[in-house]
């Protein structure tokens, strides 16, 4: 998978790629607009990760360029300004997801991961964490073979954990996917939803499945150490 | 009435001056017209004797004394005019005594005859001995044969009292008329020459930072209200400037610290997302990561604030129920409550449809809700509540927790203010959420209010105007 990254800011780009390359994904990063717009339209790419405030041609007027030129590939926009407004237009040009700085690396690539594979992250109708089972279908999760009762709003959040399983989720993400972006950063929900899931996932188990990763956010793995 | 106000003030000064001069206007008249009478009454007196003694007492001794008394009597008619007229001899002896006056007035027999000093002409007063009083004049007069004769005549100062007391009839009945017409007239004036000074106070009134770029109304009258006007509207336009420029500088400072932060946070996140790290290094790590993340989110909240305090989120609007938005959150946050074991109850029965933003009304249940869950010790009371009043809905959320000092309550929404500073500090949070609360109030028309009782608990209310066409429901 090659993506190209369209960023001025020389450390931003670098823990990007970084961070990319270290997924096995294959990175371009470019660091103004024309060249963006040039590479963008010499190579194949099959996700194209744009900053807006680029020095020469915006990263807007990139994107405007590459859609009329039926470029499909799916753009990544990513910006420190984050008004309604610059969203909105934004998507209307083309852009296919929006993401504003400061943001956890974890988060891109779960978007990243996402386009690429264009639908949910996991289609898979059962899904495994270990002996940990959960079924889309029947929304009845399983540990051991053991029924596990939860509510609507610990399901929604084990299935997110479970379909990114290894993967680490931060809170923001966790509240933005399962509640909304009103609670962002202002309540511990997420802390207290998270353990009252183990206590019923966890608690009566040798092997922890939920971990929390400290500044980062959560994970479910099978992993014993990260 | 406002008895501060200018125009009762001014009025009132100008009516009591006015009620002060005509008041000594009436006495002082009073007084002159009382001086002035009797300077007048003894005068005709003193001429009806002059007359008596020149034109008949000279010639007695040719006229004869009838002839006397019958020309005083057919002259002067004493008893129809109500005057006393006496003369009597040298030796005491009586010429002529009026009779009695025709009203009753008073006695001509019983007035004393007056001891004068030989030869010398004087007034004085008798008192009656019906308590009235007499002005009496005494002229001593030799007729052509030597004969001396007292010549007196006398009026009941009486004459003198009806006039006075018609003249304070007249003044008591028209000074309060004149008073309260020129009360009612200065106070009309005065309405009608700060009428302008009320408008101006309207206009001012509607001025918030939010729509600073409105001015008052400067009707080139050329009066001071004008100037005033004016010199106001040159303060707005430099609170605005300077409004902008905070907001300006809020914006661009929370977008220059994004970049650096992203890179903070993302360095980090590579490091602590290596195998075999150090406990006590990914715990350093982790724990600066916590720090970047709330360092964003407090760029995030000022950005958020000074977008919404400058007015300049179109914030896309739609027609809600609060009611419903209420429920739903608080659904959404039972577990919060639940884990303190917090019996969390919800009164919102009732739709209250409002005009606003979802997501933005929503934070303000949030942050209320998440703030009176945090200051509520286990096992209390969290309340909520949604209703309508007065044209507002209303947003009530009551915790019975640790309350509030009453001397916080003034900064309680002010930026970055912290009641127990070590305590919420440690509670995490960026010192933003009310304030939030308070700018998206704001920016709805609406307003925050709290209550709270330090022990006892708090109650927040927020106000917002209802949707137009919704009927005000009976409370």
């Amino acid at each position: 998978m090659r993506i190209l990254l369209v960023e001025d800011e020389e450390k931003v780009s670098r823990f990007v790629v970084r961070g990319l390359v270290a997924e096995r994904f294959a990175v371009d990063a470019v660091h103004d607009g024309t060249s963006g717009l040039e590479y963008a339209t010499t190579y194949s790419y099959d996700l194209i990760i744009l900053d807006l405030m680029l020095p020469g041609l915006s990263g807007t007027e990139v994107l405007r360029q590459l859609r009329r030129k039926d470029q499909t590939v799916p753009v990544l926009v990513l910006t420190a300004r984050d008004a309604v407004a610059d969203k909105v237009e934004n998507f209307e040009i083309g852009a296919d997801d929006y993401l504003t700085k400061p943001f956890a690396f974890a988060e891109l690539l779960v978007r990243v991961k996402a386009l690429l594979r264009r639908g949910p992250v996991s289609r898979a109708s059962v899904l495994r964490v270990a002996d940990l089972e959960l079924d889309r279908l029947s929304q009845q999760v399983r540990r051991a073979g053991q029924r596990v009762d939860l509510t609507s709003k610990e399901y929604a959040l084990l299935e997110y954990l479970m379909s990114n399983a290894g993967r680490v989720l931060s809170r923001t993400m966790i509240i933005e996917h399962v509640w909304d972006e009103s609670f962002d950063g202002l309540t511990n929900i997420v802390d207290v939803y998270v353990r009252h899931l183990r206590n019923k996932v966890d608690e009566p188990h040798e092997q922890k499945l939920i971990r929390t990763v400290r500044g980062v956010g959560y994970t479910i793995s099978d992993e014993a150490e990260l | 009435m406002n008895t501060r106000s200018i125009r009762f003030r001014l009025t009132a000064w100008y009516a009591g001056l006015l009620a002060g001069s005509l008041l000594l206007f009436g006495v002082l008249t009073y007084m002159a017209l009382g001086h002035y009478l009797a300077l007048m009454l003894d005068e005709s007196l003193t001429k009806q004797a002059q007359q008596i003694s020149e034109t008949l007492i000279t010639n007695i001794n040719e006229s004869g004394d009838a002839y006397v008394i019958d020309e005083i009597k057919e002259h002067f008619a004493p008893e129809i005019n109500g005057r006393f007229i006496r003369v009597t001899r040298a030796d005491g002896s009586l010429l002529y005594v009026s009779g009695l006056p025709k009203d009753g007035s008073f006695d001509p027999a019983s007035i004393p005859v007056s001891l004068a000093p030989p030869g010398q002409e004087f007034s004085r007063e008798e008192r009656l001995p019906q308590g009235k009083g007499m002005i009496i004049h005494a002229l001593p007069y030799a007729s052509r044969d030597g004969a001396r004769f007292l010549i007196e005549v006398g009026a009941l100062d009486q004459q003198i009292g009806s006039v006075l007391h018609g003249l304070m009839l007249a003044l008591v009945l028209v000074l309060p008329i004149a008073v309260a017409v020129a009360i009612g007239g200065g106070y009309w004036l005065m309405k009608r020459a700060l009428r302008p000074v009320d408008q101006i106070t309207q206009s001012a009134e509607r001025i918030t930072s939010r729509n600073l770029g409105e001015r008052l109304p400067a009707p080139a009258t050329g009066d001071e209200l004008e100037r005033l006007s004016i010199s106001l509207n040159g303060m707005i336009a430099r609170l605005e400037e300077s409004f902008q420029h905070v907001s300006r500088f809020s914006a661009d400072a929370s977008h220059e610290l994004r970049t650096p932060l992203t890179i903070l946070h993302g360095e980090l996140e590579a490091i602590v997302q290596r195998r075999h790290l150090d406990t006590d290094v990914r715990e350093a790590i982790g724990s600066a990561l916590e720090e970047t993340e709330r360092l964003a989110k407090i760029v995030e909240s000022l950005l958020a604030i000074s977008r919404l305090d400058a007015g300049e989120v179109k914030m896309e609007r739609e027609r809600l129920d609060l009611a419903d938005l209420a429920a739903t959150t608080t659904e959404q946050m039972r577990l919060l409550a639940e884990d303190k074991r917090i019996t969390l109850r919800c009164d919102t029965s009732r739709r209250v449809e409002v005009e606003g933003n979802p997501s933005r009304l929503k934070q303000v249940v949030v942050n209320l809700l998440d703030n009176a869950i945090k200051y509520t010790p286990t096992a209390g009371t969290v309340q909520v509540r949604v209703g309508a009043a007065n044209g507002n809905a209303l947003l009530e959320i009551e915790d019975d927790g640790v309350g509030i000092p009453a001397e916080a309550l003034p900064h309680l929404f002010e930026r970055f203010y912290r009641v127990d500073k070590a305590r919420s500090r440690q509670m995490g949070g960026t010192g933003l959420g009310l304030s939030i609360v308070k700018s998206i109030c704001a920016a709805h028309g609406g307003q925050v209010k709290v209550e709270s009782a330090e022990g006892k608990g708090s109650r927040f209310r927020v106000e917002l105007p209802l949707a137009n066409g919704t009927h005000k429901p009976v409370e």
